[in-house]
């Protein structure tokens, strides 16, 4: 049954987007559009273009700003995301120009970077980390925030040194929320990534979109939506795939990983333990309902 | 062992503050089970966390084998009553059991072999490489229990650590501690609000009224090993009860 309902998931969830692509496909094939080219002619193009001549001209760089952008801004976002959940007076002290930073959307700053880092790769991996910082930072404040104090006590009287507490107790114990704003902040990446290329730029995805699109070649600009598209499909499914591997005791203590955890633990997957030991679990919710709840 | 002398601890201003610790004397003898029985609320915790070191006093000395308490003593350790609070849901039994000894001077190998001791001694030698989620509420609690016992302290101090499971695992969880008790030689100091608990472990049971000041002190002189049926059928165990009920009630 179990198996069966899995196949029809996976059935339900594969037949939507082939109708889509069928549909589109049937429909321009006689439209005779000029700006939605038949499906056999953006496929034809995508092949030639991304197939792979076009991938270390364009899509690599593209990559390799949007991975820069994001570890900087992963390492400061939860660096002083500690530091201010920790420090009370340093979190008040800041708060009116983190809110005031964080409404300011990265965009509007693109003009200032090129002034200041000029038209290379720098402006743009600025950019980037300035747009995906925030989700982290907010989110890592608010989970050092929530931190059980027992367990802090439970450190003390064990009399574990602050370095050990910082890397055992309080980053793990954040790491839900860190993942959070995490995940916020790679769709916000993406964004980014792709305007900040439309702007002053010699390559990337989103310089040959608009390329493209200036020089009337739309099949070859629609290939670069999907492909943007595509790489945000792949990016997000690698993350969740990296969260669930990095955060399972999370879903396990919250209950939601009893299939698992009977195996696991070799023995009857009795639910009542889970029950006891998080009084707060709340099994109807979907499995990253909590983890996906981010402040952004 | 342990001496606390004229304890007090006030929450806020010392005159209009809120007084959890009165005037809180006595002393626990080496190897001795006490247990502190008094109702919800009447600052039991709040002396407890004072005698680990957890929280200053305002007034008043905890002496620790001859030295006074000012941090948490290297020698004392502390069993919380929320288990699924104080255990870190992201390592392993094994893990959670062996984070401390780490930082008290434990070779790698002396950690190992104490991990395995300890978690033997409360019977999860088998479920070393569990998580805390996948264990029932009592398990838990013996993993918390196995913590404080591989951390090789003088002194235990517990603070209702049973308040949250069933009745039967209750009673076998107060078993178990009476076998580590032995088996790890250890001084105890536990704090309940259930008087057949206090009777049933302990060598001498203190009644605390708020704010937290001894108003009766009981010798349990009940013959060990204890048993749950046996030892709380004698007329001796039905008499303490009843005089610790009117303590408490007084």
């Amino acid at each position: 049954m179990n198996a069966a309902s899995r196949a029809g998931t996976f059935l339900a969830q594969f037949l939507l987007p082939v109708a889509v692509v069928v549909g589109y496909g049937l429909w321009s094939s006689q439209a005779d559009s000029f700006y939605f080219p038949p499906l056999q002619e953006i496929g034809e193009t995508f092949a030639d273009t991304w197939l792979f001549e076009r991938v270390p001209v364009d899509l690599l760089p593209s990559l390799g700003r949007l991975a820069a952008g994001y570890v900087l801004a992963v390492v400061v976002g939860v660096g002083v995301g500690l530091a201010l959940g920790l420090w009370r007076i340093a979190r008040l002290a800041s708060e009116p120009v983190v809110e005031f930073l964080r409404a300011l959307p990265a965009p509007a700053l693109i003009p200032f970077a090129l002034l200041l880092f000029g038209t290379g790769n720098n402006s743009k991996v600025f950019i980037i980390a300035l747009g995906t910082v925030w989700p982290i930072l907010l989110n890592t404040i608010d989970g050092v925030r929530g931190l059980e104090s027992q367990q802090l006590d439970m450190a003390r009287s064990y009399r574990i040194p602050p370095r050990s507490v910082l890397l055992h107790i309080i980053l793990p114990a954040a790491s839900p929320r860190i993942f959070a704003g995490m995940r916020t902040s790679l769709s916000i990446g993406i964004i980014l990534m792709v305007i900040s290329e439309m702007v002053a730029s010699d390559n990337g995805v989103g310089y040959f979109i608009l390329q493209s699109q200036r020089s009337f070649r739309i099949p070859e600009m629609w290939t670069g939506i999907v492909l943007i598209g595509l790489v945000g499909f792949v990016l997000n499914w690698l993350f969740l795939r990296v969260e669930a591997r990095v955060l399972f005791w999370h879903r396990g203590a919250r209950g939601l990983l009893r299939e698992d955890a009977g195996g696991r633990a070799g023995d009857a997957p009795a639910p009542a333990p889970a029950d006891e030991a998080a009084p707060d679990a709340t099994p109807a919710i979907p499995p990253t309902a909590r983890s996906s709840r981010p402040v952004s | 062992m342990l001496e606390v002398s004229h304890l007090r601890k006030v929450y806020g201003n010392q005159e209009t503050g809120n007084v959890a610790v009165g005037d809180l004397s006595f002393t626990v003898g080496e190897k001795e089970f006490v247990c502190i029985l008094g109702s919800s609320g009447c600052g039991k915790t709040t002396m407890l966390r004072c005698l680990s070191g957890l929280a200053p006093a305002t007034s008043g000395d905890v002496v620790l084998e001859g030295r006074k308490v000012s941090g948490p003593p290297k020698d004392l350790a502390y069993v919380f009553q929320d288990y699924s609070r104080s255990l870190l849901p992201w390592m392993t039994v094994e893990g959670n059991v062996s984070f401390p000894l780490r930082y008290k001077g434990m070779s790698k190998q002396e950690a190992r072999a104490a991990t395995a001791e300890a978690l033997d001694a409360v019977g999860l030698g088998n479920r070393h490489r569990a998580f805390p989620w996948q264990l029932s509420g009592g398990m838990q609690q013996r993993v918390a229990i196995a913590r404080a016992l591989a951390y090789r302290p003088r002194v235990l101090l517990m603070d209702e650590p049973f308040a949250s499971v069933d009745a039967q695992t209750r009673s076998d969880l107060e078993d178990l501690l009476l076998q580590v008790w032995e088996r790890y030689a250890v001084t105890i100091v536990f704090v309940t609000h259930d008087i057949d608990e206090a009777v049933y472990l302990a060598d001498r049971v203190l009644v605390l009224q708020a704010p937290a000041t001894v108003s009766v002190v009981a010798d349990v002189d009940l013959p060990r090993p204890r048993d749950q049926i046996t030892t709380k059928a004698l007329p001796e165990f039905a008499r303490l009860r009843s005089e610790l009920l009117s303590a408490l009630r007084h």
